[in-house]
């Protein structure tokens, strides 16, 4: 089976079942192009009366739009009665189809989807072929606002009962999304509103700093903020509510106030703890009783013999050789003095801990001793106690402990906590949603003061007076090349190759023609300053090849429009709309005449140059 | 054909016919003798009766296309067969009410021209005009419904009333085709047009433009360099305005209605959408009146969903004829066998279906 229905066969089905006229959408241009080429050696022509009916339309057309004669689809329109539609036909082409399709010659039209909303004309049907749109590069599925648009041409109001449409599988279509889009409730919008510098200018030229914020709070950006800022404030209120029962108990900030106490409470048994294990006084003393030094007990005074941790308790131990030749164990605590006297100590790891000799020499040393002697100065090393300190005695400080209201605090604690950080940041971002336009705003005028368009106190400097005119896209890149000179003595085909690269933002590859010297060094000028701009505005395209095409023919105004299609790989219709758009990127040019009247000159000289054939011949 | 036709049709084909017909309609129908198969068949037509039908009238047409062939070249496989059928064929989805389908001469039913009829507005259309006498009306129905009606009247009585319209949309190409419609129906030295490269008899009453054209106009206004005839201005209609939510281009909306002069009424025409309280809500949080949201969601013409088989075979989508609003899953159970033995011929091996 074929991955999708032939176009042949689905016209065939479609007359078969009388479901013509039909608009069918399909993915591409491509797709349209090679439908239509199928038909070629199609053998389902249309009986001759329908015929001369299509030639009698085609030709009251051609009389308004003379290009249409010569298009290459024509003889496939007349025989088989279908065409294609799409971005890549000139207008003419395209006024031609919707008004056959109006007195309803045709049985069907090609159509890309993402025209969808171009395509304002009516059929029986419509047959939709995928159920995934091209945007920006990647494929999305539809939207039930999209599908139901697209389905939505079908059906006729006074020519139809009824209306049909018509579902045909090809690779990758996914029935779930078309089902799901005919018989959904339409996605809600969201405004998308910016602010662009064009609008920072004309609303400072109109009124006063202060009363932009009340005009940005008008648009439909700040009424869904408000929207959800009030979402928010509900949630706050119930916060509130519930909030209630947490309300001012003995200490106005209780929630605070038992934070901090239980903070403190905490690190007290952790204190605690060290206490109990061992004094560093004792740790530091430890240290020096090694084997061979003498220490005063509470009775009498002895040797070390070794040192040790008792193998439950881990309490540090030495064993003692007593005066009276005995060893003891005895815990290190109960060593009242260390003695700055050290014999030599032969040590052994068994009892008594040292050899024979060694234990002999020190009981005779012991004996020896002098009734006084000098202790060992130990230093004990400071622990930063302060800050325990510290909070054992705030502990003291905090009413808690002794408050009526104790239990319940530490009950309600966790919920109370939780309530108020979530007032906390609801709070906050209903200042960022109620503020956020005028923030972006504030940026805007910024920059405009940085580049010297607005004074200080945010009026129009007189650069700023002509910049407001340009209302386009990258008007910053165009008011900077103005200001910067870039066009200071460029003819009207430099200008409008320059302004071609600007306008145009598709990056459909292809042949072009040769660019001029000229035009190329000014390019790479532009180019360097979008780079530098790039940080404010999104830099455009800016592609040579583009700007070529512009180029040729207002540098050549005897070239015809069949000669500059030549010359490139570009769809008619793509030719047609970078014109057009550079036109009305030059006439905004030319609004500019009080202030840059060469510059204006040249723009007018430009639109002039660029209104001829086709693009003279449109309404 | 009623249930005994059927049988004694099923009863004349040879067995290999009813396997193939019931290939995807009974589980397993390979274990199947010649008379259980036809009683299984027959319980299957309660189903989906026409799918049935027309299967089994294609299959008895190509029988009959091969006995005309040599012997020899019957043989010769002229349809890739499918991959064995492992489920029954609801499987998935919703279970099966016992609703019969509709069938495709029901789905096909009222196809053609309307006996002509005497206009008559619809009651929105009716209810939208009477509206804008008082207030910014906002309109929000189906594409095709003639919210072009609802312009040209709206056009009508402001001019008659002295005032001067604009009228813009968001594309050159909509401006253009506008024109050319209102010159008819107003005489053409009552239309202008006014886009970014065309500019024709701009000081008529009724002026066509891009929704870009009229922010501009509005800026040069507000800014002082006044534009006398936006005094006289009685009436904005601003058509596709869902373009409001256009990530390029929909701030261009906000800024015309946000300063469209407070004398002059809004008439905001817009397709289905999701939200159209909230716009209505927005226009009259700044707008001097309370808006009017006009909108419904029924078709003039009604819409019927079908499924186009690649092989031309054509079914109703779902199971009635007329659109099940808000059950996606209420397919046509031939549509539904019909899709998943396209994909799974056209998937690749070992993709799993979604």
């Amino acid at each position: 089976m074929p991955p999708s229905i032939h176009p042949v066969d689905l016209i065939t089905a479609l007359r078969q079942k009388h479901l013509t006229p039909a608009i069918v959408f399909l993915t591409s241009r491509r797709a349209c192009d090679e439908a239509m080429e199928s038909f070629d050696v199609a053998d389902i022509v249309l009986p001759p009366a329908r015929q001369e009916v299509i030639a009698a339309a085609l030709d009251r057309v051609i009389a308004n739009y003379p290009s249409v004669a010569e298009h290459p689809l024509i003889p496939t329109v007349r025989r088989i009665g279908v065409a294609a539609h799409h971005a890549g036909h000139l207008p003419s082409w395209k006024i031609a189809i919707e008004e056959l399709m109006r007195q309803g010659c045709l049985d069907a039209v090609f159509a890309t989807t993402t025209l969808a909303a171009g395509v304002d004309f009516p059929a029986r049907t419509v047959v939709i072929t995928q159920s995934s749109i091209r945007k920006a590069r990647d494929f999305t599925d539809l939207t039930i606002g999209e599908v139901q648009q697209i389905a939505g041409r079908a059906g006729r109001r006074g020519k139809d009962q009824v209306g049909f449409a018509v579902i045909t599988p090809s690779p990758y279509i996914d029935l779930g999304v078309l089902t799901k889009g005919l018989t959904g409730h339409p996605e809600s919008i969201d405004s998308q509103f910016t602010i662009t510098y064009p609008m920072v200018l004309n609303l400072l030229k109109a009124h006063p700093h202060e009363q932009i914020h009340a005009i940005l709070a008008k648009s439909f950006a700040q009424f869904q903020l408000n929207q959800r800022a009030e979402l928010l404030e509900r949630k706050l209120d119930t916060l509130h509510v519930q909030m209630e029962p947490f309300g001012p108990r003995v200490c106005t900030d209780w929630i605070t106030q038992w934070q901090t106490f239980d903070q403190a409470r905490r690190q007290r048994p952790h204190r605690l703890q060290v206490k109990q294990q061992e004094s560093p006084e004792l740790t530091a003393r430890f240290h020096f009783m090694t084997p061979g030094r003498v220490v005063g007990l509470t009775r009498g005074r002895g040797i070390v013999l070794r040192q040790y941790r008792s193998k439950g308790q881990r309490n540090p131990m030495i064993s003692v050789l007593r005066p009276d030749g005995a060893v003891t164990e005895c815990p290190a605590a109960t060593v009242a003095e260390v003695f700055d006297r050290v014999f030599e100590c032969d040590e052994t790891s068994a009892f008594p801990w040292c050899s024979a000799a060694s234990f002999d020499e020190l009981h005779y040393q012991l004996t020896e001793l002098p009734t006084r002697l000098p202790t060992l100065p130990i230093i004990v090393p400071k622990v930063s106690e302060s800050l325990p300190d510290a909070i054992v005695q705030s502990l003291g400080d905090f009413p808690c402990p002794t408050c009526s209201s104790r239990p319940a605090c530490q009950k309600d604690v966790a919920v109370a906590s939780r309530l108020r950080q979530e007032q906390h940041r609801h709070t906050k971002s209903i200042q960022a949603l109620r503020a956020s336009l005028w923030h972006r705003f504030q940026e805007r005028v910024e920059v405009l003061q940085t580049f010297g368009y607005l004074t200080p106190s945010a009026h129009l400097t007189d650069d700023g007076e002509w910049a407001r005119l340009i209302r386009i896209d990258h008007s910053l890149l165009i008011t900077e090349l103005i200001r910067a000179e870039a066009f200071a003595g460029a003819d009207p085909a430099l200008l409008t190759g320059v302004m071609a690269s600007i306008a145009h933002d598709d990056d459909r590859p292809g042949a072009f023609p040769r660019i001029s010297t000229g035009l190329s060094s000014l390019l790479g000028q532009v180019r360097k300053l979008a780079e530098s701009l790039s940080p404010y505005e999104d830099p455009p395209l800016l592609r040579a090849d583009i700007a070529a095409v512009a180029e040729r023919w207002i540098a050549d105004p005897t070239l015809t429009w069949i000669g500059l299609c030549r010359l490139t790989t570009m769809a008619e219709g793509d030719i047609y709309r970078l014109l057009a758009r550079t036109l009305e990127f030059l006439s905004q040019i030319h609004t500019l005449h009080a202030t840059h009247p060469g510059l204006a000159d040249s723009a007018a000289k430009a639109i002039a140059l660029i209104r001829r054939g086709v693009l003279e011949e449109l309404p | 054909m009623t249930t005994d036709e059927l049988e004694r049709l099923l009863a004349q084909q040879p067995v290999a016919v009813l396997h193939r017909l019931a290939r995807g309609r009974v589980h397993r129908h390979f274990r199947a003798g010649k008379r259980r198969l036809i009683e299984l068949l027959l319980q299957h037509s309660s189903q989906n009766l026409a799918g049935l039908e027309s299967d089994l009238q294609t299959l008895i047409i190509d029988r009959q296309g091969q006995s005309q062939l040599p012997p020899g070249a019957t043989r010769t496989a002229h349809r890739v067969p499918s991959p064995p059928q492992k489920r029954s064929p609801n499987r998935g989805g919703e279970p099966e009410t016992s609703e019969p389908a509709v069938s495709l001469t029901a789905w096909l039913e009222g196809l053609g021209v309307p006996p002509p009829q005497p206009f008559v507005p619809d009651p929105w259309q009716s209810e939208a005009l009477a509206a804008l006498d008082d207030t910014d009306v906002v309109v929000s129905v189906p594409t095709g419904s003639g919210k072009t009606y609802v312009a040209v009247e709206a056009a009508r009585r402001a001019m008659e009333d002295n005032r001067t319209v604009i009228y813009t949309s968001p594309l050159k190409a909509l401006s253009n085709t506008k024109f050319t419609e209102f010159s008819k129906i107003f005489g053409s030295d009552k239309v202008g047009i006014l886009t970014g490269d065309r500019q024709e008899n701009g000081q008529a009453p009724l002026l066509i433009m891009t929704t870009e054209i009229l922010r501009n106009l509005l800026y040069d206004a507000a800014s002082g360099e006044i534009d006398v005839r936006l005094d006289t201005l009685g009436l904005v209609i601003l058509d596709e305005s869902q373009y409001i939510a256009d990530p390029e281009r929909g701030v261009v909306w906000e800024e015309t209605i946000i300063f469209c002069p407070s004398q002059a009424k809004l008439l905001l025409l817009s397709a289905s959408i999701g939200n159209p309280q909230d716009i209505a809500d927005w226009l009259t949080s700044i707008r001097p009146t309370a808006s009017r949201l006009v909108r419904h969601s029924k078709r003039t013409v009604p819409l019927r969903a079908g499924y186009l088989h690649p092989n031309g075979k054509l079914v109703p989508l779902f199971k009635t004829a007329a659109i099940p609003s808000g059950h996606p899953n209420h397919l046509h159970p031939e549509t539904k066998r019909l899709f998943h033995e396209y994909e799974d011929e056209t998937m690749p091996s070992g993709r799993s279906r979604r």
